[in-house]
């Protein structure tokens, strides 16, 4: 894709830790501009890294950062500017609140150091103020706010300089489950009104899928997967995609026909051959494979179905409110399963519809 | 360093600024083979394990009593156990002669009045108690500090397992006070080896001499041999100073950094003596009171009277007398005043220097932070006569300080190495527990390091500031080894004068300084305290 002003790229991003870790192993993703993307993987993967060397508060040891034409960082070039030379703004998890200054000096800071005018200082701190819905508590101190206003201001004191790109480092994970839900629907509301490109951390990937235009899955310090949220949900591109993602049960079978986007597939337990609608391309016969399939997806009476049945025993169950959820003993391991009522057992057939297996090389032993 | 110049006279045959002097290793021979110093270091090695299996023993109980069992007047004795932090070395063994010396007020009252048996004060036993009783405050300190931060559920988790109170106290509070103990244990060890005052005061008048008081001899006699044996035996004795702190950093180190980490005090839970309760009380007041009270009264006691004596009722010879002999000469009210200069001035310079130092070592990515941070936490190894002698030395060694050599400054320069360390201590818990995203913050907002640290940092960090310049405010005025080597007509301070009285026995006046030293000492302790909100802690 060709680079646009205001895309912010990260090319071949490195950076090690003491005794040789990568970190960050080799990232390169473009988020365009005015675009929402999240950096999405459990706590280790160089998520967070990575937004720092983007922020300026880490020097990567290889690779090249850049907002439009401006770079930011090219590490062969020797150029890393710091921070405050970069005009980003950033959201803390710890909303990192100066508390010896109020509200309005938090705000104030920034623009101060942008040398504005006060007139035009004071009516921006006033609108955005107004925009986070914190309009009249300018003079308080952060130990005053809630969480949640917390928060709020820690957002508008880094948008208040109607920075370039917004930075989030896993803004929500210090507010309530309820609090949090909508505190997403409300930030990314805001993001869109201002138009402003946004990188977002977080490990949660319920949050993620939510939030997002586009998640990039990171595991060991690279990316795994760079898609739409549907994308992601519904085509994972590996087994730790899947696994992360949602819940999925995965078994193993070896392909034995290909054709027109669909593949059939000999599982390794019973030897019963099923049909997979989504087929990753290169996908040839003898392939040894890992079919993923979303617990939600397996139709627990399927004993009507016409092909891509397994038959299974249910081994426990948990009701979780909106559904029962079933572990399963089957000839091709343990499956889990949900369904919005309780089904009766202990045999039952599942079905597996075609269009919700996603076939994966194997890339791990089956857990 | 003022280090340089001491361990190249180690290795000189003449003194480091005549012309014909030739490298030999002939000074370490002589300190090798002189019969005098080893003995000498056998008396240092006695008096300084003594004063520290006695001050620690104490401190470790005291804070155990103090913060985990319900003695009445825990407050109060809190106060009176730590009171001899913030007191001068110098004064509290002037103190103790006055009232327990040979010819002190109680040694009399017990003996010749009562026809009790005696204590020999002049010992080295003598010597290590009254040290003992001045270092306690360093391992009750690091012990108080260990248990405020002893998550108290370990403690709750052996009573419900069934261990009583005291066996919980025995089993599960010491033993997790063990790095305390150690790091209290090695800190005292350095400090009394270190030592000048006590020995000078008490030892010396009887021939008991250590290594501080040796050097202190030997340099002042300053033939060119002296200059020689002075500078190898202020090597050897920093090697194994060195040592000592180095094997103490080793030991805390894992400690300090969970310090930081839990940050917020808890409080245990407090052990009910119950009928035990009294007597234990009784033992602490009666330690605070001989030890600590007794001693401090004794001086403003002898200040204010002719002729301290248990044989006279001193209200019949009360006296203005002492202090005006010290006010009404000009020479002695400079040195006061020269002590207050250095302890406001001198203390305002370094504090505006820690904080740059603890900002530069702890909050940038200044490549050479690390060594900054040793080369600040050093001195604490170098023991106050050698950090004079080191620097008088330098400004005879190079050419253009010579200039600043029995002035002010050169006190200032040598009190702040000498007390970087306690103003790093103060600052540096403050620094590690404000958030580095508060700066990180402030970098993306658009400032520079330089601005991130005026305009966040030191708003934040101003109570400990506060707390850094009072404590160093406190060290600067009662400091005086380092001054020794250093003072010249027009500089002394009320250390140096104090000693001076004392060698022309004169201890009215000396009671009266110390008297003096005493109470701006306290006010500023109070005024710190009331007026800048700084929170002392060691």
């Amino acid at each position: 894709m060709a680079e646009r002003t205001g895309d912010l790229v990260i090319e071949g991003l490195v950076k090690l830790f003491e005794g040789g870790v990568r970190a960050v192993d080799d990232v390169s993703i473009t988020i365009r501009q005015g675009e929402f993307v999240t950096l999405l993987g459990p706590s280790g993967c160089g998520k967070t890294t990575t937004l720092n060397c983007v922020a300026g508060l880490e020097r990567p040891d290889a690779g090249r950062i850049a907002v439009g034409g401006d770079v930011l960082t090219d590490v062969s070039r020797r150029v890393i500017l710091p921070p405050e030379r970069r005009d980003l703004g950033m959201v803390f998890q710890s909303y990192a609140l100066w508390p010896h200054m109020t509200v309005h000096d938090n705000l104030a800071y920034g623009l101060r150091l942008r040398k504005v005018t006060r007139a035009e200082m004071e009516s921006r701190i006033k609108a955005t103020l107004d925009l986070v819905e914190l309009g009249g508590l300018e003079k308080r101190y952060p130990y005053q706010l809630s969480g949640g206003q917390q928060q709020r201001v820690a957002l508008a004191r880094a948008v208040v300089a109607q920075p370039r790109v917004l930075l989030l480092d896993e803004p929500l994970s210090n507010l309530d489950a309820k609090v949090r839900e909508r505190a997403r629907f409300w930030l990314r509301d805001l993001q869109r009104r201002l138009g402003i490109t946004a990188v977002y951390v977080t490990h949660d990937q319920a949050e993620a899928l939510a939030i997002s235009d586009r998640v990039a899955v990171m595991s060991a310090g690279r990316v795994l997967q760079y898609a739409p949220p549907n994308d992601i949900y519904e085509r994972p591109s590996s087994r730790f995609v899947a696994e992360f993602i949602g819940r999925s049960s995965f078994l193993r079978g070896e392909v034995v026909r290909v054709g027109a986007g669909r593949a059939e597939v000999r599982l390794a337990g019973s030897g019963t051959v099923v049909t997979a609608a989504g087929t990753a391309a290169g996908t040839a016969p003898g392939d040894r494979v890992v079919l993923a399939v979303r617990s939600e997806r397996i139709d627990m009476r399927g004993e009507n179905a016409a092909e891509n049945i397994v038959r299974a025993r249910i081994k426990s169950y948990v009701y979780a409110g909106a559904e029962y959820e079933y572990i399963l003993d089957t000839p091709e391991g343990e499956l889990r399963a949900s369904s919005q009522r309780a089904v009766p057992g202990p045999d039952v057939k599942l079905h597996l519809p075609p269009d919700g297996i996603v076939v994966l090389r194997d890339d791990a032993p089956v857990s | 360093m003022p280090l340089a110049p001491i361990i190249y006279q180690s290795f000189l045959s003449d003194r480091l600024y005549e012309r014909d002097k030739t490298f030999t290793l002939a000074n370490y021979a002589l300190v090798l083979q002189s019969g005098e110093l080893r003995d000498t270091i056998a008396t240092t090695v006695a008096f300084a394990v003594a004063t520290t299996i006695l001050s620690v023993a104490l401190g470790t109980l005291f804070a155990v009593l103090l913060t985990r069992t319900d003695v009445p007047g825990r407050r109060f004795l809190h106060d009176i156990v730590i009171l001899p932090f913030y007191v001068s070395p110098l004064v509290v063994a002037f103190a103790w002669a006055i009232v327990y010396g040979p010819a002190g007020f109680a040694t009399i009252g017990v003996g010749t009045i009562l026809g009790l048996p005696t204590w020999q004060l002049y010992t080295v036993g003598g010597m290590a108690v009254v040290a003992a009783v001045y270092f306690v405050p360093y391992s009750y300190l690091y012990a108080t500090g260990s248990l405020a931060l002893t998550d108290p559920q370990l403690e709750d988790a052996s009573r419900i397992a069934g261990g009583g109170p005291f066996r919980t106290l025995w089993s599960i509070t010491l033993p997790l006070l063990r790095p305390a103990i150690v790091s209290g244990t090695l800190l005292t060890l350095v400090s009394t080896i270190e030592l000048l005052s006590i020995p000078l005061v008490l030892g010396q008048p009887v021939g008991v001499q250590v290594l501080a008081t040796f050097l202190y001899g030997t340099a002042t006699r300053s033939t060119p041999n002296d200059y020689g044996i002075v500078a190898a035996t202020s090597v050897a004795m920093l090697l194994v100073i060195t040592l000592l702190v180095w094997l103490q950093t080793r030991i805390t180190g894992p400690e300090r950094r969970y310090v930081t980490v839990g940050g917020k005090a808890i409080r245990g839970r407090v052990v009910a003596l119950g009928t035990m309760g009294w007597p234990v009380s009784a033992a602490l007041w009666l330690y605070v009171a001989v030890g600590v009270a007794l001693p401090l009264l004794g001086i403003f006691a002898q200040a204010s009277t002719t002729f301290l004596t248990p044989l006279v009722n001193p209200f019949e010879v009360l006296t203005l007398d002492n202090f005006k002999q010290i006010f009404e000469q000009p020479a002695y009210v400079n040195s006061i005043r020269n002590s207050l200069i250095i302890a406001t001035v001198g203390g305002l310079l370094a504090t505006f220097f820690i904080a740059f130092a603890v900002l530069v070592t702890n909050r940038s990515d200044f490549p050479l932070r690390g060594a900054l941070a040793y080369i600040a936490l050093y001195p604490r190894a170098i023991p106050g006569i050698i950090v004079g002698i080191g620097f008088l030395w330098t400004m005879l060694l190079i050419p253009g300080l010579g200039e600043i050599r029995n002035t002010l400054i050169a006190l200032t320069v040598a009190f702040t190495v000498r007390f970087l360390p306690i103003g790093f201590g103060a600052v540096m818990p403050s620094v590690l527990r404000i958030s580095g995203e508060l700066d990180r913050a402030s970098r993306v907002a658009g400032a520079s390091w330089l601005t991130t640290m005026r305009a966040i940092l030191v708003p934040l960090l101003r109570p400990a500031l506060a707390a850094a310049f009072v404590l160093l405010f406190v060290s600067f005025l009662k400091e005086y080894a380092s001054a020794l080597f250093l003072v010249a007509g027009g500089s002394e301070v009320i250390g140096t004068t104090m000693i001076e009285f004392w060698r022309q026995g004169n201890s009215g006046p000396v009671a009266a300084l110390a008297a003096t030293q005493l109470v701006l000492t306290l006010v500023a302790i109070v005024v710190g305290q009331r007026l800048l909100g700084a929170r002392l802690r060691g």
